[in-house]
């Protein structure tokens, strides 16, 4: 990204640009790239989800609005904001109308550190993996001031299982993206990156790559099955768990409200993709030139999108006290065990 | 563990089978059975007036109106009351009421489904089934109508 | 056996004799003074008992002569007094019946409740005070239960005013919320009347500790639409067999519409040709496999929690069963194919033709079958969340009078097809499946089960079908266009519906329509063992466990 702001700079006027010009304008720039990007994204998500959800269920699916019905989303876009904000009696301003920004500021700022490949990445700090984390977790914030100012019960019954959940698999997710950790040796994310560059081995011809998810596919699974825990998919969605709790902590919002909760949850899942894309799977890794990288970002993080669809199609949801064994007593141990192992089998190698 | 896996893998066939069983409606019309009963048809030409489907429907959807000398002069059909169970139709000594196989019908209140009897005689065959020769191959000679064209107009 | 089409073997038992095993007048004695006098229904005799002792006799009726199943309460107003009935059956043998009728005077029309015997009395005594007006002394809970709380007057008594439009002032209604719950432990939670899980219009009053349901009370009568009433204004002949699709529209219309045929043609005394029963049977069969495929996709709709695989694949597969009824009878859902005396169609032409697309669809199923189970019962995660939850015992079921595949799946042998034999199942080889795991999950596997059950009946009715002699292919018996059954005969009849016990009590007067027309719904019942199941369990489960009774709303509250 360094041509686009020397050259704003030199419109301006500049011909050296000063320092903090261009960090502003490299800054300014990235981020509307990636926001627009992030939100495209998330806006086809409903589209695709309809697509595949159709495909698992031998359904046709949307296909009047444009070639396979893409200006659904515009449609559905408009739809959604023109609807009326209904605000309940006993909801508690001003937090009702923060929680819904919350969710996806949550999920934008986490992508500010992840190296998207094509020489998009908004800041690469020592601690990103830390940072990611931090910053997504932020969103359960979200949930519990949405449910709880909703003035609901079933609101309120969402949030709290929400929190539940959140606490229950943000420990087995950080302490797998450890044993990563222990790989690398490093916290940046573009260093782990750069870490999964090589060659794994070779066979018949064919190199795989040496993706920790290839190096280490117990810790990539058992990252995906707590990623999806952390964001609330199926079959841990029982935060919204619409047939029960009629949508939880999102019960009472809508119109613009709606869209942004449905929005920062696609973020999520989106983020999540990220996360696994970056730890695992290589980062913008893939064959061809250097700056299709941002493509190959994209197919990852879509593979995984695709994949917690597919979660959604065959696995009935757990109930909030089995959820909270199998993230307690199941992927708590089993991410410990399996950083212990890593840590073990690092510390042979490098002695 | 299994389990899941062949819940996942049952699905998953399934997405990429290409296979689907819904239909582009109305592009591609659905097949309708032959008996199926839709909405209704009315000949004036043929009706005695004898008022055996207003007094067999379960519901009240019939409306006869004659003059003093029994000539019929009205005969009024709610179509969005009706709950089509063919009464009419199987009393109907002339088959002058008959239960086409048409479903598409649509008014923007719940008046414009009343349908009078010059109404009911336009309803359109449903892709030019005749309900009469699908249903009850040999109730024509019931009816002693012999062969021929039934004029419903 | 008062069956109405003449059995293969020719063994026909006199129409008139109720009898069918038991000895009443060991019955009489056994009840003692309780008895004022007895009168003959068409299906058993009837004891009349003092409205004061009415516990007395039913429970020795219960525990000394083992009727341990309250089938149904019919409640009526004649010019002179009120009564209630009481039919009482067995559940190891649902033929031996008794009914207990309970007069009680027009100025006063107070008796004792049943509730303390038989448990599910107090729905039934409750949905007889909210329509006809009679007060159950001893009734822990004497409220309306189909009409709004603050209903004027009761719809089924004779002085009751219909024109009289009915003025309630939104204040007036309840409102659970009114009082200040903040200081308590519990939480209540109005699951309802529109809830993604409740299957139609169903009210729960679930109060919570935390997640647990530490109580549950069904409001129902949301989509109360007078069936009854409806019935008693319509002819025998023709206008009541279109409503009973209506009452469980979840596709088993047909077995719904026999209900209503078997108990008329009793009254009548129709015989109906053996062609037609075989019919019947298929067609029958044919509803009961659609209903099941939605119960299926329905409940695992509420376990999975969207509208996703499952679901679909159960309307794909139920989408070919209603083509084939389609064909056969003219409609998807609403059949309106049974008639007094037989069908109104025979097999579509061309024969083979409609055989073919049955056997194609049976020859089908059990990859079907396979299927769902790969993708639901063999699920860990699926077993995780289903065994072991919603347990009905089966003491408790029977106190609750639960019929159908919730009572099979709770370890009850209890199938009228084959306990109290019509159509032409008696002729036909096939199993009752039970189950004896009591919980969400056997009732699913129970009603997978029964699918593959109900093909093997269709199966044999083709064979049968195909085969049969053209020239006897009698459909219809010949019944007069009115009929007017001769006046005060009362009769009780059931048939094993979707859902379970589908019971009608008719009591005619003489004309061409009921004077009374009861409907015992198997849903009615089942709804009401729900507490029992939910309580103490978690809210996902009360969802799971409702969605596993398998109620239509339209039944429950008729």
């Amino acid at each position: 990204m360094a041509t686009a702001p020397v050259a704003i700079a030199e419109w301006l006027g500049y011909a050296t640009p000063p320092l903090w010009l261009e960090i502003v304008l490299d800054a300014v720039i990235a981020g509307v790239v990636v926001t627009i990007m992030l939100t495209t994204s998330a806006l086809a998500g409903p589209w695709a989800k309809r697509k595949i959800t159709a495909m698992f269920t031998d359904r046709i699916a949307i296909n009047r609005n444009g070639p396979g019905g893409i200006t659904t989303i515009a449609a559905d876009a408009v739809r959604l904001m023109s609807k009326e904000l209904i605000i309940p009696d006993g909801a508690d301003r001003p937090a009702f109308d923060i929680a819904p920004a919350i969710l996806p500021l949550s999920a934008l700022l986490g992508f500010a550190v992840i190296p998207m490949g094509s020489g998009l990445q908004l800041a690469d700090p020592e601690i990103g993996l830390v940072y990611v984390f931090a910053v997504s977790s932020i969103a359960s914030v979200g949930m519990v001031v949405g449910g709880y100012a909703s003035g609901s019960k079933y609101s309120l019954l969402g949030s709290m299982r929400s929190v539940a959940e959140s606490i229950a698999y943000e420990i087995p997710l950080v302490v797998t993206a450890a044993s990563i950790v222990l790989l690398a040796g490093t916290l940046r994310l573009s260093d782990i990156v750069a870490a999964q560059q090589g060659t794994l081995f070779t066979v018949a011809g064919v190199s795989i790559p040496a993706w920790y998810g290839f190096l280490n596919p117990f810790a990539l699974a058992l990252f995906l099955v707590t990623s999806l825990g952390e964001v609330g998919r199926n079959p841990f969605d029982i935060g919204e768990a619409g047939t029960e709790l009629v949508g939880g902590y999102i019960t009472e919002y809508s119109s613009i409200y709606f869209v942004l909760f449905f929005l920062g949850e696609f973020l999520h899942i989106f983020l999540s993709g990220a996360v696994i894309t970056t730890l695992f799977l290589g980062g913008p890794a893939g064959p061809g030139p250097a700056w299709l990288g941002i493509v190959w970002f994209g197919v990852k993080i879509w593979a995984v999108f695709l994949f917690t669809q597919w979660c959604r199609a065959a696995i009935p949801r757990v109930r909030v006290d089995q959820m909270l064994e199998i993230g307690w007593k199941g992927l708590l141990v089993l991410s410990f065990a399996n950083l212990v192992l890593t840590a073990i089998i690092v510390g042979v190698i490098h002695t | 563990m299994i389990g899941l896996l062949k819940s996942m893998a049952t699905t998953m066939k399934h997405a990429l089978d290409g296979k689907t069983f819904t239909v582009e409606y109305p592009e591609e019309a659905p097949e309708v059975s032959p008996r199926f009963r839709g909405i209704h048809k009315f000949s004036q030409e043929r009706c005695i007036w004898c008022r055996q489907c207003e007094k067999v429907c379960p519901n009240d959807t019939i409306q006869i109106v004659t003059d003093d000398k029994r000539q019929g002069e009205q005969y009024n059909l709610h179509v969005a009351q009706c709950i089509y169970c063919r009464l009419c139709e199987e009393v109907c000594p002339v088959d002058a009421i008959l239960l086409t196989e048409n479903f598409e019908f649509t008014g923007d209140t719940k008046h414009d489904l009343v349908y009078n009897k010059e109404q009911l005689g336009n309803v359109p065959w449903y892709k030019d089934i005749d309900p009469l020769a699908a249903r009850e191959p040999d109730r024509g000679a019931w009816v002693g109508e012999g062969d021929g064209e039934v004029d419903y107009q | 056996m008062s069956q109405t089409e003449e059995p293969a073997d020719g063994e026909a038992e006199p129409e008139e004799s109720p009898a069918r095993g038991v000895d009443y007048d060991a019955i009489e004695g056994l009840l003692g003074d309780a008895v004022v006098s007895r009168e003959t229904h068409r299906n058993a005799e009837g004891f009349v008992v003092r409205a004061d002792r009415v516990q007395d006799a039913l429970s020795s009726l219960k525990e000394e002569a083992g009727f341990d199943h309250l089938s149904n309460v019919t409640a009526q107003e004649y010019a002179d007094r009120f009564e209630s009935i009481y039919h009482l059956k067995k559940y190891d043998d649902p033929t031996e019946e008794v009914s207990v009728v309970v007069p009680t005077p027009r100025d006063r029309p107070v008796s004792q409740s049943a509730e303390p015997v038989f448990r599910t009395a107090d729905w039934h005594e409750r949905e007889a005070y909210d329509l006809v007006g009679i007060e159950y002394d001893e009734h822990p809970d004497l409220r309306r239960i189909l009409l709004p709380e603050t209903w004027q007057g009761h719809p089924l008594g004779r002085d009751y005013n219909q024109d009289k439009p009915q003025i309630v002032t939104f204040e007036e209604h309840e409102n659970p919320l009114a009082d200040d719950h903040r200081d308590a432990d519990t939480m209540l939670v109005n699951i309802g009347p529109h809830h993604p899980a409740t299957h139609g219009v169903l009210h729960l009053k679930a109060v919570l500790d935390g997640e647990t349901v530490a109580d549950v009370e069904s409001d129902i009568g949301y989509l109360h639409r007078c069936e009854e009433q409806m019935a008693q204004s319509g002819t025998y002949r023709h206008q009541i067999m279109p409503y009973p699709d209506r009452w469980d529209y979840g596709s088993a219309g047909i077995l719904n519409e026999w209900a209503y045929a078997r108990v008329a043609e009793d009254l009548n005394d129709i015989e109906v040709p053996e062609y037609a029963q075989v019919v019947r049977t298929m067609s029958a069969e044919l509803c009961r496999i659609a209903a099941h495929l939605l119960a299926l996709g329905t409940f695992c709709l509420d376990i999975y929690g969207d509208f996703t695989a499952i679901f679909m694949y159960a309307m794909r597969d139920r989408e070919v069963v209603q083509n084939i009824l389609e064909d056969l009878t003219g409609q998807r859902m609403m059949f309106n194919y049974l008639r007094l005396g037989g069908v109104v169609w025979d097999v579509p032409e061309p024969r083979e033709e409609f055989f073919a697309q049955v056997r194609e669809f049976l020859a089908d199923l059990p990859n079907r079958i396979d299927e769902y189970h790969d993708l639901i019962t063999e699920n860990e995660l699926f077993q995780l969340r289903t065994v072991d939850t919603g347990v009905l015992e089966p003491e408790t079921a029977k106190e609750y009078g639960v019929t159908g595949p919730v009572a099979r799946a709770s370890g009850i042998d209890y199938d009228l097809r084959r306990d109290d034999p019509y159509g032409y199942y008696e002729h036909l080889d096939w199993d009752v499946i039970t189950d004896d795991g009591k919980d969400n999950y056997s009732r699913l596997l129970v009603r997978m089960r029964e699918v593959e059950q109900s093909a093997r009946i269709i199966e044999q009715c083709v064979d049968l079908l195909e085969d049969w002699d053209e020239e006897e292919r009698e459909i219809q018996a010949n019944v007069p266009r009115t009929l007017n059954p001769e006046p005060d005969a009362e009769v009780y009849r059931a048939v094993e519906g979707a859902k379970g016990e589908l019971g009608i009590y008719i009591r005619s007067d003489g004309t061409d329509t009921p004077a009374r027309f009861k409907i015992r719904s198997p849903c009615f019942s089942n709804l009401q063992a729900l507490p029992e199941m939910a309580e103490g369990e978690y809210v996902p489960d009360l969802i799971a466990t409702l969605g596993s009774l398998d109620i239509i709303l339209g039944e429950v509250d008729r």
